[in-house]
């Protein structure tokens, strides 16, 4: 019986705890602790334009990569 | 002022009718007015709320055609291509002042068809580009970073920061899942001794067990990775290395605690193996940091020296690539640029700067006919050379060729904490093994012997000692860049302290390297306005002399413009004002106009006349830099001997050592000779430091075990040699010994204090008498000690 109560615990805090730990490695691969200032900064410049251009380009990085360009 | 307006684009402020006015809209240039409509028609019009009213710099400059971008060679040299067949790119971008030009630059980019993916990074501005070839060519997103006002230029990635940024990359990933894995593990075990004293189920025992068995795993074979990996490599050249020692001490519990939690019997030691991962993980990542890339040195000449010389070709000047240049072509120089190729001067005259490669203070004269050596500076010279050899023969690559071989035979002294964990990685893997078979031959089970033989292992957790270096050194090195020495190599603390020897360039070491003002005679009375003009129209460095001492002297009065204005080279300057002539400058200009002056010194004279009277003498002399003889005297208390080592004549040499009390001088030396004395210290055994700053000491610096370079010296100097002092004075250069001094004296402490602690609790393992709980806190305990201990440096220097 209390032996459940404390696995349950355990799986639970540790799940919480290493999903925050994944997030943080993704960060660092995903290079965001890299230049502190620009993804600071990148806030203030918000707005709905951008992320709609990011779209885009996601779009558009797909579609090239799909094509698969090769160097002659 | 009132009618001032800012510029539409640059936001910089212009007279209101000297801009172009278009509707609403100013712009200062032809340039500024055309990026802005191109951001407008790109709709970046957003680009202008961003920046405020940050000033930006205006878009005036022409570049040449950027075709050659597309050249083969240079796409061979810095263009790659990754995995996916697109073209990368490293550049460095120019005129980025704020983050809202990044945004501009990243947006234009990724609006161009073709381009993949453009990243900008604030801090050192360099962008890395990833486009596809067939579709967009670099010439192309070159152009379009210079039609929106910035400037890029490719560099190349040298593989050695992009490797340096991964491994450090690797190894925070690496912490993050030490530290989190140990931080759970650690209240986990808390639970587990809690347990120990007030009693526990076995059941609840093996659910923590299996826990930390869960949490230990990772860290043990990610994060300890490296220690497999490091003693693998050790093995491989027959070395015994601490890494050998964590990751057979730390697999070995590893394996005993998944036996004991399946045995359900007896205490688990997870805890154990991720701390040690854990410390000596921190101990080996603060290594990484502070430690200088060997071969960052070696890109020395693509770094510091211009590629491209101003050739007369058909009598137009062209610029040419410096290897495109072959013997027999005229090279220019005008005033102020370095002459990057052996030559004769074919016409023209002035003087030239050597102190670079020969240290000699005063500038020289030459004349047609003369020879010119690359690496000097044209002071006030416009001339045409004729290349009598080519770059690659040419004395500077001569110079940087024979660099590289003194950097690599650059002796690398062993440092205590290899020495020592060699051995006692040794003696604790003999102390278990023969704890194990003593245990097991006096009848005890095999069980049992092998817990014990484990236990003295892990007893002798290496982390005090994995931690004893990096983190004094760490230390070291902050209090030295607090007091503006910087030390590239956190190694370089010890060895430094290990010195016998001080060699020490003159010019600009000991001495300012500026010639200054000593004595200044005033014959008949005239206008001290009139001088400080003449001395200020001229970059000669007795000039620049004579103008800092009037301006800390005078109060500056008007500047004149002169009606007449004439350089002499290498005699002087004259002037005319009003009808008054004035004459300033050395003796022979003096005699060519037939000035009467006879007063005769060794130093530098300047004289100055008026309406062919003469009215002042200035004498100027190189200066001592303060604390010379402080540093002389307290090295000599310390056991270290001085010698000079200088390219200047040997008399003002005397002049500079009598002063300072340095009774070992060589003078008269070239770089070559710099280098031998350096070997032949070397031979003698002597671990030497060598403190100069131009370019005529680069060879001693790179060979001698420490080179020291002042901040303000060449920058070739400033990128090979180890330790940089970048105040330029003589009191940090005798700090930085005191802080290595003082640095490896706590080195050796801290290793005294975890080796104390190792012969007080390996032989309580062998017996058998350890439990976890002591264990745990005794590891803790001992790293704690000397992270403490390695505090106490800044203290203790302070306190000398």
């Amino acid at each position: 019986m209390d032996n459940w109560v404390i696995v349950m615990m355990l799986i639970g805090s540790l799940f919480l705890g290493g999903m925050a730990l994944i997030a943080f490695m993704w960060a660092v691969k995903n290079g965001q602790f890299d230049d502190e200032e620009k993804y600071l900064n990148a806030t203030k410049f918000d707005n709905v334009e951008d992320l709609q251009a990011a779209v885009e380009n996601e779009k558009k990085l797909e579609e090239l990569k799909k094509k698969s360009y090769r160097p002659e | 002022m009132s009618n001032n307006i800012a510029c539409s684009h640059c936001h910089l402020e212009f007279s209101k009718d000297v801009m172009i006015i278009e509707g609403n809209h100013y712009f200062c240039c032809n340039g500024c007015q055309g990026v802005f409509h191109l951001l407008s028609d790109e709709g970046l019009e957003s680009f202008y709320d961003k920046t405020g009213d940050i000033k930006l710099s205006p878009q005036t400059a022409q570049y040449e055609d950027s075709s050659n971008f597309n050249a083969v060679a240079f796409y061979d040299k810095f263009v790659k291509i990754d995995k996916d067949g697109f073209s990368e790119v490293s550049l460095i971008i120019e005129g980025i002042h704020c983050s809202a030009c990044i945004w501009l630059n990243e947006k234009a980019l990724h609006k161009m068809e073709g381009i993949i993916e453009a990243n900008i990074n604030f801090t050192n501005n360099k962008a890395n580009i990833i486009w596809v070839d067939s579709v967009v060519k670099l010439s192309e997103i070159i152009d379009m970073i210079r039609a929106i006002g910035y400037n890029a230029y490719p560099y190349d990635a040298s593989l050695q920061e992009v490797h340096a940024n991964k491994e450090r990359k690797e190894y925070y990933l690496k912490m993050a899942v030490a530290i989190f894995a140990s931080m759970n593990i650690m209240w986990i075990a808390v639970a587990q001794y809690a347990g120990f004293f007030s009693g526990m189920d076995q059941s609840v025992k093996t659910i923590l067990n299996i826990t930390e068995g869960v949490l230990a795993t990772p860290v043990l074979f990610y994060s300890g990775w490296v220690f497999f990996r490091g003693s693998y490599y050790g093995l491989k050249n027959r070395v015994v290395n601490m890494d050998l020692l964590v990751a057979t001490g730390a697999s070995l519990t590893y394996i005993y605690s998944i036996f004991i939690t399946i045995v359900e019997k007896g205490e688990a030691y997870f805890d154990s193996v991720s701390m040690i991962v854990t410390f000596v993980l921190i101990g080996k990542f603060l290594e990484v940091i502070s430690k200088k890339n060997a071969a960052d040195t070696l890109d020395i000449i693509g770094k510091h020296l211009p590629s491209e010389v101003n050739v007369l070709k058909n009598a137009k000047i062209v610029s040419l690539k410096l290897e495109d240049v072959s013997v027999g072509d005229t090279i220019v120089v005008s005033s102020g640029e370095k002459i990057l190729l052996d030559g004769i001067i074919i016409k023209g005259e002035g003087s030239f700067d050597e102190s670079n490669l020969t240290g000699e203070s005063q500038a020289i004269y030459k004349a047609k006919g003369e020879n010119v050596i690359s690496g000097t500076i044209s002071i006030d010279a416009d001339i045409h050379f004729e290349a009598t050899r080519d770059f690659e023969h040419s004395t500077l690559s001569n110079l940087v060729s024979l660099l590289e071989t003194a950097i690599n035979k650059k002796p690398r002294i062993e440092q205590l904490a290899n020495k020592l964990s060699e051995h006692f990685s040794t003696v604790v893997l003999l102390l278990s093994i023969i704890t194990f078979f003593v245990w097991w031959f006096w009848p005890h089970s095999f069980e049992e012997s092998l817990m014990v033989a484990i236990s003295v292992i892990v007893i002798a957790c290496p982390c005090a000692l994995g931690l004893a270096t990096p983190v004094a050194t760490l230390v070291g090195l902050n209090l030295g860049a607090k007091k503006g020495i910087l030390f590239k190599e956190a190694a370089q603390l010890e060895t430094m302290a290990k010195v016998d020897l001080l060699l020490v360039d003159k010019t600009g070491t000991l001495t300012i390297g500026k010639p200054k003002v000593i004595k200044e005679q005033l014959l008949n009375n005239f206008d001290i306005g009139l001088l400080y003009s003449l001395v200020k129209s001229s970059n000669h460095p007795i000039s620049i002399g004579i103008k800092n001492y009037l301006e800390e002297k005078e109060e500056i009065v008007n500047e004149i413009i002169f009606d007449e204005f004439s350089q002499i080279a290498a005699r002087g300057i004259i002037a005319k004002y009003n009808n008054i002539e004035i004459i300033g400058g050395n003796i022979q200009l003096m005699h060519e106009n037939n000035i009467k002056c006879n007063y005769e010194t060794d130093e530098s004279l300047f004289y100055v006349a008026i309406d062919k009277k003469l009215v002042a003498i200035y004498e100027l002399s190189d200066s001592i830099k303060s604390g010379a003889n402080e540093l002389i005297s307290s090295l000599k208390n310390i056991g270290i001997e001085t010698i000079m080592l200088t390219g200047d004549h040997k008399k003002s040499a005397q002049k500079v050592a009598d002063k300072i009390g340095i009774t070992n001088i060589h003078s008269e030396l070239s770089p070559q000779d710099k280098l031998k004395i350096v070997e032949k210290f070397q031979e003698d055994g002597k671990v030497i430091v060598m403190v100069g700053d131009g370019v005529n000491d680069i060879l001693a610096l790179g060979r001698s075990d420490i080179g020291i370079v002042m901040g303000s010296g060449s920058d070739i100097a400033v990128d090979i040699s180890d330790v940089v002092l970048l105040n330029n004075s003589l009191e940090s250069l005798l700090a930085a010994f005191k802080i290595s001094d003082t640095t490896f004296k706590l080195i050796k402490q801290n290793f005294g204090i975890s080796l104390l602690y190792n012969a007080i609790t390996i032989p309580l393992a062998m017996a058998g008498y350890v439990i976890p709980l002591i264990a745990a806190l005794s590891m803790s305990f001992s790293s704690l000690l000397v992270v403490g201990n390695s505090m106490r440096i800044k203290y203790k220097v302070n306190r000398k």
